[in-house]
C-alpha cells in the first residue's frame, strides 16, 4: 500500500497558506497537463524526480511480501529523462491516436499536506480520477491516489517524487500514456 | 462437415483472410473449442514456482487455470473452479498457499488438488466420495526446459511433438541463458477491446507497422543514454527505406520465428545496451559450444520473435515473454513477462526489465499504439459490408532466403510470411479433426528427438 519510504511523521503544522497554494499548484498541474502543455509540465518537476506507477498485484492478505516469486512491478519508474522522453513522443506530431486531438480532464481532490524532515519539502497526498475522451466515444477513465513530495523552489513549487496507485490491477485501455 | 468454409474464411493462395474472423461469435466459439482446447498452451515458467506451495493462476482459453507446485514438489495445473458448484476456488494471482479454499461453502482443496475439507461433512452427508470431487486436472501438462504448457487434449501429441522445429529456436533462449531462462515475478496486465488473433500476428510477425505505427515512439525511444540504432528491423529513420538483407521471416508446420540474425540487435532499442551486450560476448562462446555456430552467432542476441501457435511468444532482444488471452471476440488480454538470463549480473536484468517496462508495459512507448488499429479492424467488422472484406498478407509471397535451420525462410522483416503461416495453422487447425491434424504430420528433427529423451527420464 503506501510506500514507506513516504511514510514520514509531521515535524511541524503545515500552514493555511501552504497548504491553500499546494492545492492551487496541483489544479494548476492538472490543467496544464489537460491542456498537453508538456515541455511546461516538465519545468513542474524537479531533475532529481522519481516517478513511479507500482502495479497493484491481487495476492491474498496474508501473502508477505518476499514469500514468493511476486516481486514488485511498476508500470512506470521514471527519472527525468524518461519523463522526457514520454513528454517528447508526444510532441512528435507522430502519435496517430491523438489526431483528432485527445480530450483530457484530470479531477484531483482529498488533498492531505505534511511537512517533513525536509524544511522546504511536503508530503502530499491526494486522489485522482483522470478522464480521456478521443474520437468519437473512445472514452477512458481511471481512478487511483498519489503520494507526492512537493519541493518550494526559488521558482515556485516543484515535484520532486510521486508514486501513482490505480485501483485497477489489469489496464482496462488501450495504454497508459499519459501522465497522473 | 466443417462449421465453416475455412478455405473462403482464409484463402492461402491468395493470402486473403475474411474479416468476420475477427467478429462473428460462432467462429469465435469454435475457436474456443478447436484452439484453445486442444492445442498445448503456454501456462507459465518454472521459474515462477520454486517452492511447494507457490502458485500462480492463468487461463487456457477462456477457462481460469491454477497451477501450483504441490507439497510433493511435482507442478499441477486445475480448473479454477470448486468441484461442488463451481465456483473460483482462488481469488489471488499467485502467491503460496496450503490450501485453495472455495468461498461459497467453504470446501477446500490441497496443493495437489485433493478435496482436503468439507465443512459439516459428517452430519450432511453420508460417505461422501472425495476422491471423486478433487478439482478437474488439465488433462496434459508438460515442461520443456521450463517454460510449462498444457493441453485440455487427452489424445495431443506430446508437447515436444507439437513444438516441433520451433523447439530448435527456443533453445537460443533456454539453453543460451547462463544458469537458465528466469521469469520472476507477476506480469503487465492489459485489457484491449480487439480480436486475439491480431495482436498475436502483429507480434510474431509485423516489421512493416513498426516504422509506422510506432512512429512517434521510434524518434524518441532509446534516445537516453548510449544506445539507440537507427536502422531498426532494417528499416531506415523516418521509414524512407527499407534493408532486407540479412534478416529472415521463417515459417514452420506449426509456429513461426522473426530474427535478424546478426547476432546482437535485439537490443538496438536499449537506452543503455552495454551492459546487456557485454554478457552476451561473454556468453557467447559457451552458447556456440552448445548450440553451434549458426544459433551461436546469428540467433542468439539477435532481435528474434519466436511465436508458439495460437497465443504465446517469446521475444529475445525485447526480452519478454507475451501471452495473449481471449475474451470473447471483440476483446483480449495482453500478458507480458520480462525474461532474464539467470546468471546475469543484477544490474544487467534490471536494465532488461526497465526496457521492457518502457517500451511494451501498459504505458510503453510502443505498446500503446498497437491497441489502437487492433480495437479498429476488429470493431469495424461489425459493419456487415466491412466483415465481407479481406485482409491482404500477400508481402514477401514467393521469395525465398537461403536458411539452413529448420523451416521455410523468406527474406528481410518487413515481410508477411509469419503472418500467412499463422492464419494457415489457424485453418488448419479450425478444420483439424483430431490434435494430431493440428500440427501435420511430420517428424520432429534429430536434435529435438535427444530432448524427448532427457524431459522422459528427466
Amino acid at each position: 500500500m503506501a510506500n514507506a519510504e513516504l511514510k514520514l511523521a509531521p515535524t511541524a503544522p503545515v500552514s493555511f497558506e501552504q497548504e491553500y497554494a499546494i492545492g492551487k499548484f496541483l489544479s494548476m498541474e492538472a490543467r496544464v497537463l489537460d491542456e498537453e502543455r508538456y515541455p511546461e509540465w516538465l519545468e513542474l518537476l524537479t531533475e532529481d524526480i522519481r516517478y513511479q506507477m507500482p502495479v497493484a498485484i491481487s495476492t491474498y492478505r496474508r501473502a508477505r511480501q518476499g514469500s514468493t516469486t511476486l516481486k514488485p512491478l511498476f508500470i512506470i519508474d521514471d527519472g527525468f529523462p524518461g519523463l522526457k522522453q514520454r513528454a517528447d513522443r508526444e510532441a512528435t506530431g507522430l502519435v496517430w491516436l491523438n489526431d483528432p486531438a485527445t480530450r483530457h480532464l484530470r479531477i484531483i481532490t482529498n488533498i492531505e499536506v505534511e511537512t517533513t524532515d525536509t524544511p522546504n519539502e511536503f508530503l502530499v497526498r491526494s486522489k485522482f480520477m483522470i478522464f480521456r475522451g478521443r474520437r468519437d466515444k473512445d472514452i477512458a477513465s481511471h481512478a487511483g491516489w498519489r503520494e507526492d513530495i512537493l519541493r518550494q523552489t526559488p521558482q515556485g513549487w516543484r515535484i520532486a517524487r510521486r508514486v501513482v496507485h490505480l485501483i485497477e490491477r489489469v489496464v482496462i485501455d488501450k495504454n497508459l500514456n499519459m501522465f497522473f | 462437415m466443417k462449421k465453416f468454409n475455412y478455405q473462403e474464411l482464409v484463402d492461402s493462395e491468395q493470402a486473403l483472410q475474411k474479416r468476420s474472423i475477427f467478429w462473428e461469435p460462432a467462429i469465435y466459439e469454435e475457436e474456443l473449442k478447436q484452439i484453445f482446447n486442444r492445442c498445448w498452451l503456454f501456462l507459465g515458467h518454472e521459474s515462477q514456482l520454486p517452492q511447494p506451495g507457490d502458485f500462480i493462476r492463468t487461463y487456457m482459453g477462456e477457462d481460469d487455470v491454477i497451477v501450483v507446485r504441490g507439497k510433493d514438489k511435482v507442478i499441477r495445473a486445475f480448473l479454477n473452479a470448486c468441484t461442488h458448484r463451481g465456483n473460483k476456488v482462488c481469488q489471488a494471482e499467485g502467491g503460496n498457499t496450503r490450501s485453495f479454499t472455495c468461498s461459497y461453502h467453504g470446501w477446500s482443496f490441497n496443493t495437489e488438488g485433493e478435496l482436503a475439507g468439507v465443512p459439516l461433512e459428517k452430519e450432511i452427508y453420508d460417505n461422501l466420495p472425495r476422491e471423486r470431487f478433487g478439482l478437474v486436472p488439465v488433462a496434459r501438462l508438460e515442461s520443456y526446459k521450463g517454460l510449462l504448457f498444457g493441453c485440455f487434449s487427452e489424445s495431443a501429441p506430446s508437447l515436444i511433438e507439437y513444438l516441433g522445429d520451433i523447439a530448435w529456436y527456443i533453445d537460443v533462449v533456454t539453453d543460451s541463458a547462463e544458469g537458465g531462462l528466469e521469469v520472476v515475478g507477476a506480469p503487465y496486465k492489459t485489457e484491449i477491446p480487439g480480436n486475439w488473433k491480431l495482436p498475436v500476428e502483429n507480434a510474431i510477425g509485423d516489421g512493416y507497422h513498426v516504422a509506422w505505427a510506432h512512429a512517434g515512439a521510434m524518434s524518441v525511444v532509446g534516445a537516453i543514454g548510449s544506445g539507440r540504432s537507427d536502422n531498426v528491423l532494417g528499416i531506415t529513420a523516418n521509414n524512407m527505406g527499407v534493408d532486407q538483407s540479412g534478416a529472415v521471416e521463417i515459417v514452420m508446420n506449426t509456429h513461426t520465428v522473426l530474427t535478424t540474425l546478426d547476432g546482437q540487435s535485439g537490443y538496438a532499442l536499449y537506452d543503455h545496451p552495454e551492459p546487456v551486450l557485454a554478457h552476451l560476448e561473454k556468453n557467447r562462446p559457451r552458447v556456440i559450444e552448445k548450440l553451434g555456430e549458426l544459433r551461436g552467432r546469428q540467433l542468439y542476441g539477435s532481435e528474434t520473435h519466436i511465436g508458439v501457435f495460437p497465443n504465446v511468444q517469446i521475444i529475445q532482444g525485447l526480452n519478454f515473454i507475451r501471452i495473449i488471452h481471449p475474451k470473447g471476440p471483440g476483446k483480449f488480454e495482453v500478458w507480458t513477462y520480462a525474461m532474464c538470463e539467470r546468471g546475469m549480473p543484477d544490474a544487467t536484468k534490471e536494465i532488461i526489465h526497465d526496457h521492457v517496462r518502457q517500451t511494451f508495459g501498459p504505458a510503453g512507448l510502443l505498446e500503446g499504439d498497437d491497441g489502437d488499429f487492433v480495437e479498429a479492424i476488429t470493431h469495424s467488422a461489425a459493419g456487415y459490408a466491412t466483415r465481407q472484406m479481406q485482409g491482404f498478407l500477400g508481402m514477401g509471397m514467393g521469395r525465398k532466403a537461403p536458411w539452413d535451420g529448420p523451416g521455410e525462410a523468406s527474406p528481410g522483416l518487413v515481410n508477411e510470411a509469419c503472418q500467412r503461416g499463422f492464419y494457415d495453422q489457424w485453418r488448419r487447425t479450425m478444420e483439424a479433426d483430431n490434435a494430431y491434424e493440428v500440427i501435420g504430420q511430420t517428424a520432429p528433427v534429430a536434435p529435438v528427438t535427444a530432448v524427448v529423451k532427457e524431459l522422459r527420464h528427466g
